[in-house]
């Protein structure tokens, strides 16, 4: 099967890649306290010290870009059934950031010679066809190698439900502003693609801290903040790498601070919002819920976001989007599922 | 507090400024004019305001001037079609050129003079409009009364205005039929439509008139495989048929498909890659994408237009009078709000005749002679009588035509698919119509348009000289015809 590597060659390309340390602000650290219930929000030093460590590793080239082994496997039970179809397919790619971006850089890679830019998964299937595809996600999964961060299951399928419900949302925002849904739904997919990349970095980190200082958990609380710290620059070098779209690439890069947007602006700012949405909608579900005074409370901070007065979005389109959260859950825990 | 002297702190202070406190509420903001929407028709109202010395208001729902046509509709659309003609032409002349373009492109790549464009056209309007010192404001607009109008702005925070008169311009939406299951993605309506960021290999366009005429051109000259579909018999049936079938010779030449008579049964999106119409029929037409353009609505859902005393007709528009004003005397409303012909410069004119009137100044006369120009490849433009209105008013009519073929300037440009067709009265004298169709169709119908307005007689062609060469030559080569056919 590594043979296939021979035919992607941009799948090589992109290993090995130094990532440097461009820290971002997040909007998400704004979240309304009473209703976070969020280790992110961990105590200063915590947060320096993982900090200052993970920025070391960041800086040595220590980061690598993994594929999430549970779609490897399925993308390997897909490749040998021969009922396997499009729709299969697709909806499998859209499950993991990683990999859609991955079928993305090989889309467009040479081997291909797209004649023109290639920039959703349905175009992918729809130029290359279901084999070629099925082969692409497939060497792509393969190549991805074992991704696994023991002890941090849990915040891993978060990262996962986040990016899937950050392309969820970022295409009901898309319809909104009557912009192009499928690169919305990339844009929301893939803009925190740096966090599961960085993951096992601040796993390492952390894990080295504590065995030096012998108190083993003190640093886990600032995990979730670190990544949301440092996962936009892990995040460009992946962009980079694997040659994403601009508009996903600018989605990555300026989600949070889409003024400094070069182009594409309204891509970041709908990446940006989806984010806030997908945030607020991970956090909820860790709180089962929550109570109706903390319901108002977060309601209270998606509405008063900059970025929604931004791109005009008014009450009532907003309202509207509110209403999808469920539907938008629902497509979560099904793909989750 | 009025107009003239906006607030430093107004909470919907135009186009970003912040917030800071709700305003009016308790005294409402008073002014001469309040005019709703900052499209071409809302603009005009407000400046012919303003020039006659009433203290104007524009209240806009987004944050730049402009509207719909300089946003999503005509102004997007012709730099598209720019784009396409401008390929079609390197296509037409590449063995001479030694360029081999492109066949399939991004639209993206074929819309690069857009934001140019736009910005050019929003940053041009909106100095025009403060210029004349019309002050604007950013928010949705809703009646409370009459003469109460409340503004909420994005964030939310409310404003109150009282008017004297009040000009409703809020314009037009693409119309969504529920049975179609547009999602903006696979399903597109004509504002969607734009944000495609590849040319799919195939498309379908719902619809016959002209905004489905224009984008099935534009996207079949693209290299696209676009089927029209409508329950017409051909497409644009209000034009000139002869125009039409020239039209629907270049489409067809360009590998697109119009389908007359049709009914749908159903559309669906197969979840990975393709769009099915179901005809009635039994045909099912499949494509990457789908364009619906089936009409468009008025944009008046959120005015709460009961509260001041207005209904829309059965057709979803506003009523108005020869001078765009409403069933409430100081309530007008102009542009697509009160449908057709929804053209931007008739939208203009309907803005300035309601302002004008309102003031108590003579509007003047309502131009009879308003120009249809339709972007569709090849361009189209009609001005006056069709035959079938010549004949009704006159019992016949004469007719004469000229190909573009016949005319030096058609031949050195490679414009040789045109055609000029003038209508007169039963003796061949009175000028009653022009009708064009080719590259360039949309200017030289305003020669046409003068000469109507002036009342002339087509020999009024002859007698006078045209530049040569020129397609203006079409002109004389029509009349000559029409001569030939006089009753003796």
């Amino acid at each position: 099967m590594r043979g296939f590597l021979k035919l992607y060659p941009a799948l090589s390309e992109s290993k090995g890649c130094v990532l440097s340390f461009m820290p971002r602000p997040s909007h998400t650290s704004s979240y309304p306290a009473e209703a976070s219930g969020d280790p992110s929000l961990a105590g200063a030093a915590a947060l320096e010290t993982l900090g200052a460590a993970v920025r070391q590793r960041i800086e040595a080239g220590e980061v690598d870009v993994p594929l999430l082994p549970q779609v490897a496997s399925q993308v390997l039970s897909l490749a040998i059934d021969p009922k396997a179809d499009a729709a299969r397919l697709s909806a499998l790619i859209h499950k993991d950031p990683s990999l859609a971006g991955r079928v993305l850089q090989i889309a467009n890679s040479p081997a291909y010679m797209p004649k023109m830019p290639i920039v959703s998964l349905q175009q992918a299937v729809a130029r290359l066809g279901l084999d070629t595809v099925v082969e692409i996600a497939f060497v792509a999964s393969l190549d991805g190698g074992t991704f696994e961060v023991p002890g941090y299951e849990d915040e891993l399928e978060n990262l996962w439900r986040h990016a899937i419900a950050s392309g969820a949302f970022a295409k009901e925002i898309a319809r909104i502003k009557r912009v192009n849904v499928e690169s919305a739904f990339l844009c929301g997919l893939l803009h925190a693609v740096g966090k599961p990349a960085l993951l096992q970095v601040v796993a390492d980190a952390e894990a080295e801290l504590e065995r030096r200082s012998g108190c083993a958990g003190t640093l886990r609380g600032a995990v979730l903040a670190v990544l949301d710290q440092f996962h936009v620059g892990i995040g460009a070098k992946i962009a980079e790498a694997w040659r994403l779209p601009v508009q996903v690439t600018t989605a990555i890069v300026f989600h949070a601070d889409y003024a400094a947007a070069p182009s594409c602006k309204v891509d970041a700012m709908i990446a940006g919002l989806a984010d806030a949405f997908a945030t607020d909608l991970v956090r909820s579900r860790a709180r089962g819920g929550g109570g109706a005074a903390e319901a108002t409370a977060r309601e209270a901070w998606l509405r008063q976001l900059p970025v929604v007065a931004d791109l005009n979005i008014y009450p009532s389109e907003l309202d509207g989007l509110l209403a999808k959260r469920a539907s938008v859950s629902q497509i979560v825990e099904s793909m989750m599922a | 507090m009025t107009a003239s002297s906006p607030p430093a702190s107004s909470p919907l202070a135009p186009f970003g400024v912040a917030a800071t406190d709700v305003l009016g509420l308790d005294r409402p903001i008073h002014c001469d004019v309040l005019v709703i929407g900052a499209g071409p028709a809302g603009q005009k109202a407000a400046i012919q305001s303003v020039k006659s010395g009433r203290t104007t208001v524009l209240l806009e729902q987004e944050t730049t001037v402009g509207g719909a046509c300089v946003h999503r509709g005509t102004i997007p659309s012709k730099t598209l079609r720019e784009s396409a003609v401008q390929l079609a032409r390197l296509h037409r002349h590449e063995a001479t050129s030694n360029v081999e373009p492109r066949r399939d492109r991004e639209v993206a790549s074929l819309m690069t003079s857009l934001d140019r464009v736009v910005t050019a056209h929003v940053g041009y309007m909106g100095r025009q409009v403060d210029r004349n010192h019309v002050v604007r404001y950013c928010g949705r607009a809703r009646f409370v009364s009459e003469r109460l109008i409340e503004l909420q702005s994005v964030t939310g925070q409310r404003s109150r205005f009282t008017a004297d008169t009040i000009i409703i311009a809020t314009g037009s939406r693409p119309r969504t039929p529920a049975e179609i299951p547009i999602d903006h993605e696979n399903i597109l309506d004509s504002d969607s439509i734009l944000s495609m960021l590849y040319l799919p290999r195939s498309l379908t366009v719902l619809g016959g008139g002209v905004i489905a005429s224009e984008y099935a051109s534009i996207f079949a000259s693209l290299g696209v495989r676009v089927t029209m579909i409508d329950r017409a018999p051909r497409p644009l049936v209000f034009m000139d048929h002869e125009l039409v079938g020239k039209f629907v010779g270049a489409f067809e030449a360009a590998d697109g498909r119009y389908l007359g008579r049709q009914s749908i049964e159903r559309v669906e999106f197969d979840g990975v890659s393709e769009v099915s119409t179901h005809l009635r029929g039994g045909e099912t037409i499949v494509a990457d994408k789908m364009l619906v353009a089936l009409g468009r609505v008025a944009n008046i859902d959120e005015l709460n237009l009961a509260a001041a005393g207005l209904a829309p007709t059965d057709r979803g528009v506003l009523a108005v009078d020869d001078n765009c004003r409403t069933a409430v005397p100081h309530i007008y409303a102009v542009g697509d709000v009160i449908g057709a012909p929804s053209l931007a410069a008739t939208a203009m004119e309907q803005g300035r005749r309601a302002a004008r009137h309102a003031q108590g100044k003579s509007p003047g006369h309502s131009p009879e002679m308003i120009p249809i120009g339709i972007y569709t490849i090849p361009e189209m433009a009609s001005v006056g009588l069709g035959e079938e209105e010549g004949i009704r008013r006159f019992g016949s009519i004469l007719s004469g035509r000229a190909r573009f073929d016949e005319v030096a300037r058609g031949q050195i440009s490679g414009i040789t698919d045109g055609l000029l067709k003038l209508i007169t009265d039963p003796l061949g004298k009175r000028l009653l119509g022009v009708h064009i169709v080719g590259d360039g169709a949309t200017e030289l119908v305003h020669v046409g348009q003068m000469a109507l307005v002036a009342g002339m007689e087509v020999d009024a062609f002859v007698e006078n000289i045209f530049n040569f060469p020129t397609l203006a030559e079409a002109y004389r080569v029509a009349a000559l015809d029409i001569i030939e056919k006089r009753p003796a």
